[in-house]
């Protein structure tokens, strides 16, 4: 029973001769504890997929199961509730809030999903140990490097244990070893933690990780490609 | 309960981060729209106030004894003063005498009879001049000669306003006589009657009844307006506490001594157009200071707009990760509380602190009063609380219409 089925997903931006057509039609399913990468040149829509099947973004047409809810019906409030329990993301700009400790940006989603302050504390600690930054817990996202800020990114995004990982090209903005660093923790978050991750990137060489890649081109699924 | 906790950290740290001279600068803001708030109406009313302060002082007292409605004089008044000098709580009081008469000056000089004669219209008031000094202080308002002395006779005071000396800068709108000063002879026609008296002293004070009178031993006045029952138009008391003078009046009440006369406070006495230039300042310092608070929710709006503005993107991250978005709109309605809480905070502690004491220290030179700030800490709550609710507003319209904007186009920095 895959975690993810989208079938039929469009999106299309504008209107009249202003419309674009960004997504043609496409059908995705995702199985529990797979680790899927998409992958595409500038403008295939893979972004704009993994917007969809993330609850991000709403399509314009097509259906999307994620654990057996059909988010498209889903309004506001409920998507945004469904995204705290649900759904774990890293941003390609690790997306910390700047005035917060890593702890208590770690903690701020705990805490919103109804943790006691002292056991959102220990969770975030928790987390924060498990991507390798013990001790860090008071720095400001401002006092972190590049690498370290996007594992506090992952620390926020795993706390809650979600039932799917959504990472937006994590390894933009690093460098070549704090990139493979936070490939390595998404990977074994997956092989250890059996954690499903959809992860979307440019370089090839981060997704040879993963069960699959799949391709995009030109709004459409061109190929799909299975490593493991 | 827990989005508020949220939104109260995030709000919390968004100010603990923020630059502290930036965060200076909006508190000062806020201190000054508050002081605008209160100074203004406070120094506007406080003009009144000061009027009303010198009239108590200087002219009327705690308790005026009047005439009852169908009687021209205080009946009985020696008795009445015998009962009066029994209560304790009466610490001075001033029997007074009034009449109008015409004051005629230069007249020994006067070679040509056909010439208009220098004359004016004038109220007199026949005083006992230790017992008024005692209860109004009239001494002190002497600006040229000397105080009357007690037990003399065919000396006057001269309100400042019947000379031209001192009327001239009002324009022509008083009665006045001309070149006249202490050791100068004017002439006070009653009637048929005529007296000279010897100008002893001018007064001038910041309370008409006193610029605009002249005053005589009573038993001058008595004789020249041919008073001979004694009864008096006028007495006005002091009392020990002023604060509690209707306690006064009504103990005098139940004495009987209403019989003989009306017993009323000053606040029943005080003069009707101050209480309505008073009321008239009030809705005018509040019109000013309403003007100030839409400046400064305005200043708040920009304030908070443009924060929310500026962290546009960090909003939609933490909408997109599952941040109800009322938590984020309690961040920012807290930096405006915040905001408004120290800025008012400060502005009472100014208010109180400093300028109520240097405006009761170094009250403003009014030509009808000594102006002093007036601030009823009634009034500074309930403007407190106003300020408030508006800045409260000021900082939730802007989050709320950033936070409303879409997430992913938040997150994008999508139009």
């Amino acid at each position: 029973m895959p975690i993810i089925n989208a079938t039929n997903i469009h999106r299309t931006f504008g209107k009249g001769d202003l419309e674009s057509h960004v997504l043609k039609g496409i059908n995705v399913s995702v199985e529990t504890g797979e680790f899927v990468a998409i992958m595409g040149k500038s403008g295939a829509g893979k972004s704009t997929l993994m917007y969809q099947l993330s609850v991000l973004d709403e399509p314009t047409d097509g259906t999307i199961l994620i654990d057996d809810t059909d988010v498209v019906t889903l309004n506001e409030k409920e998507r945004t509730a469904f995204r705290l329990n649900t759904l774990g993301y890293v941003f390609q700009d690790y997306a910390l809030v700047p005035d917060l400790s890593a702890e208590e940006n770690v903690m701020v989603p705990l805490l919103m999903r109804g943790h006691a302050w002292a056991d959102a504390k220990e969770i975030a600690r928790a987390a924060i140990d498990g991507v390798g930054l013990t001790g860090k817990y008071p720095n400001l996202p401002a006092e972190l490097s590049g690498g370290e800020q996007q594992r506090v990114s992952i620390a926020r995004a795993i706390a809650g244990k979600p039932k799917i990982l959504f990472a937006d090209e994590p390894t933009a903005n690093l460098d070549t070893v704090s990139g493979t660093q936070v490939i390595d923790l998404i990977t074994q978050l997956n092989k250890e933690d059996n954690q499903t991750v959809v992860m979307v990137t440019h370089e090839r060489e981060y997704a040879m990780g993963c069960n699959r890649i799949i391709h995009m081109e030109d709004g459409q699924v061109v190929d799909i490609e299975q490593l493991r | 309960m827990r989005s508020l906790r949220i939104g109260f950290l995030l709000g919390f740290r968004q100010i603990q981060r923020a630059n502290f001279w930036t965060t200076c600068l909006i508190v000062f803001v806020m201190m000054l729209t508050f002081l605008n708030l209160i100074a203004v109406s406070g120094i506007l009313v406080g003009l009144i106030a000061g009027a009303e302060v010198a009239v108590r002082e200087r002219s009327i007292g705690d308790i005026v004894i009047s005439p009852l409605d169908d009687e021209d004089r205080i009946l009985e008044t020696e008795s009445f003063i015998n009962e009066l000098e029994a209560f304790p709580e009466v610490t001075e009081y001033s029997v007074r005498y009034n009449g109008n008469g015409v004051l005629e000056a230069n007249y020994k000089e006067r070679r040509n009879l056909q010439a208009e004669r220098d004359i004016a219209n004038v109220r007199v008031t026949g005083i006992d001049p230790a017992n008024e000094d005692a209860m109004t202080g009239l001494s002190e308002e002497l600006v040229a000669g000397e105080y009357l002395d007690p037990g003399e006779e065919g000396y006057i005071l001269l309100g400042a306003l019947y000379t031209e000396e001192y009327a001239s800068n009002y324009g022509d709108i008083f009665e006045t006589v001309s070149g006249v000063g202490p050791g100068d002879t004017v002439r006070l026609t009653i009637g048929p009657t005529s007296k000279e008296f010897i100008i002893k002293g001018i007064v001038q004070s910041k309370v008409d009844d006193v610029s605009l009178n002249s005053y005589i031993p009573e038993r001058e006045f008595r004789r020249l307006f041919n008073r001979i029952d004694r009864n008096a138009d006028q007495i006005v008391i002091r009392v020990t506490n002023p604060e509690e003078n209707s306690a006064v009046r009504d103990d005098l009440r139940l004495s009987g001594l209403d019989e003989f006369a009306q017993v009323e406070t000053y606040e029943e006495n005080v003069p009707k157009f101050l209480t309505d230039i008073k009321n008239t300042m009030n809705l005018l310092g509040t019109f000013i200071g309403s003007v100030g608070i839409v400046v400064a929710s305005i200043t708040i709006f920009i304030i908070i707009f443009i924060n929310a503005l500026s962290r546009r993107r960090q909003i939609g991250i933490l909408k997109g990760i599952g941040i109800d978005r009322r938590v984020i709109e309690i961040a920012y309605v807290l930096q405006a509380a915040f905001y408004a809480l120290l800025g008012a905070g400060l502005g009472v502690l100014v208010t109180y602190g400093f300028l109520l004491g240097y405006f009761e220290r170094n009250p403003i030179n009014f030509p009808f009063s000594d102006g002093i700030l007036v601030a009823e800490p009634l009034g500074t709550f309930y403007r407190f609380v106003i300020l408030f609710i508006i800045t409260l507003f000021a900082g939730f319209i802007p989050a709320w219409l950033i936070v409303k904007q879409n997430t992913l186009n938040s997150i994008l920095g999508r139009k």
